[in-house]
């Protein structure tokens, strides 16, 4: 097909571009940044002579927190906490979702409402941590995985989307003489892949960047890495308020880069091949089949 | 019948979340004071039994990762027949992971570090989530017979709350340290022909000289935030007001003379301060930017490019800059005080600091006398002392005559024998170091600092003591906040206006003093010394 390039299209055209390339280089910048103080000699950084290419280039920051004598146990952590949340809270969801879709089942409307009534209102943070300490859940692993099981939000989409999902499928196969455990097994899942992906990818998103919950339910050998980070890109600007020696504690910032890189890396790799999902995941469930 | 069953259903659900949030019984911690002592001595008797086992939270900060595996640490557990273990906590989100395990009473540990009974921790203590441990001093020999040796009984009395029980052992300093201050560019200072300033007025001369071969420059910088500044330099004009002034008031000041609170906020010696400050914002001699927290890494930027020349900072902050600089012979120096209206003083400081608080729980245990036998041991015994300061001898360091000398390993270490000691043995953390002795202190440090503390202990009484805290009920404690509220935001906008030259310090004093007045900076003022001493 021959395309019509008027000079006001070409122009409309350049103004695109230059806004997206804008736009890109307004998220890329403060990243390059980072990226070349992490790698920069210090003493380029202190006489304020990077920008964009490391200057004198060392590994000193990396080294640093490699050194760091929890850093490599966090991070492995916070890896369990992703897969082992994901993987748990997916199943769950979708073992949730699929009755929740049936609206001929009894009481699928109260446990709706309840749904939504708790999406609204939460018990507090005393009541929940006394919950799950109760449980006898905290200092250990599961208080990270099991609370978080069932998101709300993402069981209303994986709901709709199952709801979108032809019933005559679902008679076809009680026909054949297949149960509901079955169907949802061997029929939903399978033609759910691109709902379960984009609920996937919010949870594995929530795990990583977790760190109050971390906090408050774990001990130390089982803290995930984004509270370490915290620590050490905010822990000594958070002391403002104690008098003395708290304002003595800096950190270089190329330790505070080398610190964000390594730690936002894998999600930063992940998302461009994940991407779609995300974008399909706006308008998963919105309409009814 | 299905509207009964969701009736049934929403009432259960609300009973529930209801049980959720009642309110624990506060632990009851039954007073023991006297009874059962007997007389454990430096954990000689613990030798023969196991380790007790003590869970203790540790607040880390990133500058220092705590390891379990410092010497301090090891050598502490053989020493004193003890097995630690250590939750640390990044010290950002210490208080809230405090606050919590006390206020809920759960997963608490034996031992919380770093704590005082200010704030949220003072209501808790008086509803029983503490114990009391001045009920308890028969158990705590060390600390007392310390607090004793720093004549520190009468401060440690002060830190009892309305109940008259004293709710954790705070860390002891024989001396204050001088260890902030005026830091500035001593090579400027010589190829000028300049002397070290010892009056503001001295201080603005240099400012002014380094402004006119360096127009583009702002001499006067600082670290972290204005506060720094304030906290350093205000006390020489006899106030010490804002964020962070040693009262805690933000308005008021302390009267050493009197032993009383005034309104120092509209004192004629803040008033002077403010003038001065002004005079150096107008000339172009003081950092515009400090208004806001400056970081770490642009204020290096700042000195190391002579952007700014002088400073107020800490000492243990010079080193990193003058070997980073590409400006020839860069020498950053501190120097004591700077005299003002009111003479020479530094920030006020208090000789106890954060220490060690004991949870409720604790107290039920079969072995909790051998506990806190053990924590006084630990860190307030000489031996226990020593390790927390210096660590073992004859690894880190050998003692011959009184006079100490450090391995060859930390005195050939390139960040010095403070820090090196710091990060590889946990030596001189904040957090567990708690008998601090400035002379001991000092061996770990270059002669040039050792030096200007001595200078600045020769100058008398440049370190005063932080003023008392007044004891309020819950109900006055209220009135103040009230009143403190409004009075400090006033004082806040006026202090900007005053220092940027928005309002002129002569002409618009009185209608600032008329403004604080009408917020009843008085009647402020006499709530705080009506319950002094109560």
């Amino acid at each position: 097909m021959k395309m019509y390039r008027s000079k006001g299209n070409i122009i409309f055209d350049a103004i695109i571009y230059f806004v997206m390339i804008f736009v890109l280089l307004i998220c890329l910048v403060p990243f390059l940044y980072m990226l070349a103080v992490s790698l920069s000699d210090p003493k380029a950084i202190i006489n304020n002579e990077v920008s964009f290419i490391p200057i004198g280039v060392n590994v000193e920051a990396y080294k640093q927190i490699f050194a760091y004598p929890n850093f490599f146990r966090a991070y492995g952590n916070t890896i369990f906490y992703t897969l082992g949340g994901t993987s748990i809270s997916v199943m769950m969801t979708a073992l949730f979702a699929y009755p929740l879709s049936k609206t001929f089942l009894k009481g699928q409307k109260f446990a709706m409402k309840m749904v939504v009534f708790s999406m609204f209102f939460s018990g507090g943070l005393i009541p929940n941590y006394l919950l799950i300490s109760n449980l006898g859940l905290t200092g250990t692993r599961f208080a990270m995985l099991l609370p978080f099981a069932i998101n709300q939000f993402n069981l209303i989409i994986l709901i709709n989307f199952f709801k979108s999902i032809p019933n005559e499928i679902e008679e076809a196969a009680l026909i054949d003489g297949l149960g509901y455990f079955g169907i949802l097994v061997r029929i939903i899942v399978p033609l759910s892949k691109a709902a379960l992906a984009t609920i996937g990818l919010y949870t594995a998103v929530f795990f990583w960047n977790d760190w109050f919950n971390g906090l408050i339910y774990l001990n130390t050998d089982q803290f995930p890495v984004m509270l370490f980070l915290r620590n050490i890109v905010n822990g000594t600007s958070m002391l403002g308020d104690a008098a003395g020696s708290a304002d003595k504690a800096t950190i270089a910032i190329s330790i505070k880069s080398a610190v964000i890189i390594t730690s936002t890396l894998p999600i930063i790799i992940l998302y461009p091949f994940l991407q779609k999902y995300f974008v399909k995941g706006l308008t998963v469930g919105s309409v009814k089949g | 019948m299905k509207k009964c069953v969701s009736l049934l259903l929403v009432i259960s659900m609300v009973v529930v979340l209801l049980s959720a949030c009642a309110k624990k019984e506060p632990v009851k911690v039954d007073n023991k004071d006297g009874e059962n002592v007997t007389n454990v001595d430096n954990g000689t008797d613990g030798e023969k039994e196991d380790p007790v086992k003590i869970r203790i939270y540790y607040s880390d900060n990133a500058t220092l990762p705590f390891k379990d595996d410092w010497l301090t640490v090891t050598e502490a557990e053989k020493m004193f027949n003890v097995d630690f273990e250590f939750e640390v906590i990044p010290i950002a989100d210490y208080a809230t992971k405090v606050s919590l395990a006390l206020n809920t009473g759960n997963n608490t540990p034996d031992v919380i570090l770093y704590q005082t009974t200010k704030g949220e921790n003072a209501s808790l203590a008086l509803n029983g989530a503490l114990v009391p441990i001045s009920d308890y001093a028969d158990f705590t020999p060390h600390f007392n017979a310390r607090v004793e040796a720093f004549g520190l009984t009468e401060t440690v009395d002060k830190l009892k709350l309305a109940d008259d029980k004293r709710y954790y052992l705070p860390s002891l300093f024989d001396i204050p340290f001088y260890d902030g201050g005026l830091i500035l560019r001593e090579d400027f200072l010589d190829a000028e022909g300049l002397e070290a300033p010892k009056t503001f007025d001295d201080l603005y001369k240099i400012l002014k000289a380094y402004k006119e071969k360096n127009p583009d420059s702002y001499p006067l910088t600082i670290l972290a935030g204005p506060r720094v500044l304030y906290r350093m330099t205000m006390p020489s004009y006899g106030v010490s007001v804002g964020k962070n002034g040693a009262s805690g008031t933000n308005t008021l000041s302390w009267d050493y003379d009197k032993k009383e609170y005034f309104a120092g906020a509209i004192s004629e010696g803040y008033k002077g301060y403010i003038s001065y400050l002004a005079k150096l914002y107008a000339e172009g001699l003081l950092d515009p930017e400090m208004a806001d927290p400056i970081n770490g890494d642009a204020w290096s930027q700042k000195m190391a490019t002579g952007k700014a020349m002088a400073t107020y900072a800490y000492y243990d902050q010079i080193g990193g800059l003058t070997g980073a600089s590409d400006i020839e012979g860069f020498k950053l120096q501190m120097y004591p005080s700077l005299e003002g209206p009111a003479g020479a003083h530094h920030q006020p400081k208090s000789r106890t600091g954060s220490g060690i608080m004991f949870p409720a729980a604790t107290a039920k245990r079969d072995d909790f006398e051998r506990v806190v036998r053990t924590i006084d041991n630990v860190f307030f015994s000489e031996e226990g002392a020593r390790l927390w300061c210096l660590g073992v001898e004859g690894v880190t360091y050998t003692e011959e005559n009184g006079k100490i000398t450090y391995s060859d390993e930390l005195v050939n270490a390139k960040e010095g024998v403070y820090k090196s000691l710091q990060v590889n043995h946990g030596c001189g953390s904040d957090v567990t170091q708690l008998v601090w002795i400035n002379e001991r202190e000092m061996t770990k440090y270059d002669e040039n600092y050792s030096r200007i503390n001595a200078e600045v202990a020769a100058m008398g009484n440049v370190i005063q003591e932080i003023p008392p805290t007044p004891l309020f009920d819950d109900m006055t404690a209220e009135d103040a906040g009230v009143l403190q509220t409004p009075l400090f935001d006033t004082f806040e906008v006026w202090a900007d206006a005053f220092i940027t030259g928005r309002k002129d310090v002569e002409a618009d004093w009185d209608a600032y003093v008329k403004e604080m007045k009408t917020l009843r900076i008085d009647e402020f003022n006499k709530l705080y010394n009506d319950n002094l001493g109560k």
